[in-house]
């Protein structure tokens, strides 16, 4: 019955006042950030941890963008795959899927870096450095997760799209490529956008295989001075620093597709 | 010049959408395609540019055999115009974009040569000034213009028309089907499923009438209408306003 009364007084329609829409959060996480970065740059015993620490972030950025590339190319061709009309690929695509979507990463990361790669380097007769294996991996398990991404878009396509195509005399393949992908994009960014944040906090997995990225090195600096405090508090200002930075970017990309892209939103209902 | 013989078409093994239809529809003929829904029309009209495969019996245009496994069904179907209930356009090209599109990479046209054709078709359904907008931009009514000039601008010899004005408001349903008599008075082969009877009467050579997926009666739409031969032609006629 309150509730009623106060929307007698209120009405729906009035304007939400500025503290009700105003991003208290950023302002939260400006606060947190400034205050993580003060102690870091006053204290000395911060210092050190910093020094020690940030030289792998090179190594953290590398891997997370050469991961995301490879991803990229294997889930879209899993993704593909899995809506073959040959029944091989088809299969194949859902081999992979499945398999590597029921298995947590940190178990695959020593299963397919310390035995799968170093075996099929030997059988095929190629070197991969240890980094790059790791990162392989990592592109590996990730191109699983992409694959249900990319086939989840394209099957968000009304099929009179595809008929459409079709009628008109473009091929299977022209009809994918003009008019199926494209719109599927929309769908499928946002998404990957998560998966690319998520690699970069998942290349800190790579530590447990002693590539020298952030992680591992504020391992080794806080099991050596037994600064656990600061090494760990190092490691978590240089993530967030970098994941926030991540977000905000693929924020712009996100939102610069849509505005250029609002007559197909829309249009989707019609279509 | 398309020939449909003993075509059947069932669905997940027990849905007999289609059952033993025979039809042939000559060079500039226009059939019209009616019955109740779930009749098998649209099904029929599908099979004609093997959107659906039949399950049984034969569909040849201009001779070439679509049954066969061989047949280059791109290229029969660019030959075939086809008209949607939903429009089906491509929400992420604007007009221009849409019609163009199969010009270039079916018909191998130049950008100038498909630009051309597109504004053609565009006047010839009235809306040579939408070229620039995207279909979200335009009314029910505009959008199914486009489509069809879409399938037009690639001079197809068979237009088919799948209930394309059953999703129009009333009021935009004339200007559609104003092209379409349009189209039918130039002698393009025509096959329409549809449930405005006044276009059949006014551009229809021959009547199909349509139930449980069999042909029940076939004739001049005419004679369809006042003395149907069947009690089932009969009943559905009596049912509809028109």
């Amino acid at each position: 019955m309150s509730r009623h009364e106060r929307s007698d007084k209120k009405s729906l329609s009035d304007k939400p006042k500025w503290w009700d829409t105003f991003p208290w959060w950023g302002i939260a996480i400006v606060a947190i950030l400034s205050w993580m970065g003060y102690q870091i740059l006053t204290k000395d015993s911060y210092d050190l941890a910093w020094d020690r620490v940030i030289p792998g972030i090179s190594i953290t950025i590398t891997a997370t963008l050469q991961a995301f590339a490879m991803a990229l190319a294997l889930g879209l061709l899993a993704g593909m795959g899995q809506l073959s009309k040959n029944v091989i690929s088809r299969n194949l695509a859902r081999t992979y899927v499945e398999f590597i979507r029921g298995i947590p990463i940190l178990p695959l990361i020593f299963t397919v870096a310390l035995v799968l790669l170093p075996q099929l380097q030997n059988a095929l007769g190629f070197k991969l450095s240890f980094q790059m294996r790791a990162t392989v991996t990592l592109a590996f398990i990730y191109g699983a997760y992409m694959a249900e991404i990319f086939r989840g878009g394209i099957q968000s396509i009304a099929i009179g799209q595809v008929e459409a195509g079709r009628s008109l005399g473009l091929s299977r393949r022209q009809t994918m490529n003009s008019i199926v992908l494209p719109q599927a994009m929309r769908a499928i960014i946002p998404p990957l956008g998560n998966d690319f944040i998520a690699i970069l906090k998942d290349t800190s997995l790579l530590s447990v295989l002693g590539v020298l990225e952030v992680t591992q090195r504020a391992r080794q600096f806080s099991a050596s001075t037994f600064k656990f405090r600061e090494g760990y508090f190092v490691l978590a200002f240089i993530y967030l620093i970098l994941t926030l930075g991540l977000s905000l970017l693929l924020g712009v990309l996100e939102r610069r597709m849509t505005r250029d892209d609002r007559n197909v939103r829309s249009g989707r209902g019609i279509d | 010049m398309i020939s449909i013989k003993n075509l059947s078409k069932t669905f997940n093994k027990n849905i007999h959408a289609v059952q033993n239809v025979d039809l042939e529809i000559a060079e500039g003929e226009v059939v019209v395609i009616v019955g109740p829904s779930g009749s098998g029309k649209s099904t029929v009209l599908r099979c004609i540019n093997r959107l659906e495969v039949p399950t049984e019996g034969s569909i040849a245009i201009d001779g070439v055999e679509l049954t066969d496994p061989e047949c280059d069904i791109d290229t029969i179907r660019a030959e075939v115009g086809m008209v949607f209930q939903q429009f089906n356009l491509f929400p992420h090209l604007t007009v221009m974009e849409n019609i163009c599109l199969a010009q270039r990479k079916v018909r191998g046209r130049s950008k100038s040569e498909a630009n051309e054709m597109t504004m053609k078709q565009l006047l010839r359904v009235g809306i040579p000034d939408k070229a620039d907008s995207y279909p979200r931009q335009l009314s029910g009514g505009q959008q199914q213009r486009v489509a069809i000039a879409r399938s037009l601008a690639m001079e197809p010899k068979i237009m088919l028309f799948d209930e394309p004005t059953s999703a129009l408001d009333p009021e935009m349903v004339k200007e559609v089907l104003d092209v379409m008599l349009e189209l039918a008075s130039e002698g393009m082969t025509m096959a329409v499923v549809t449930h405005e009877m006044g276009f059949a009467k006014a551009a229809g050579d021959r009547l199909v009438f349509m139930d449980e997926g069999m042909v029940v009666e076939i004739g001049p739409p005419s004679q369809v209408f006042e003395s149907p031969k069947e009690q089932r032609t009969k009943d559905f006629f009596d049912k509809i306003l028109y």
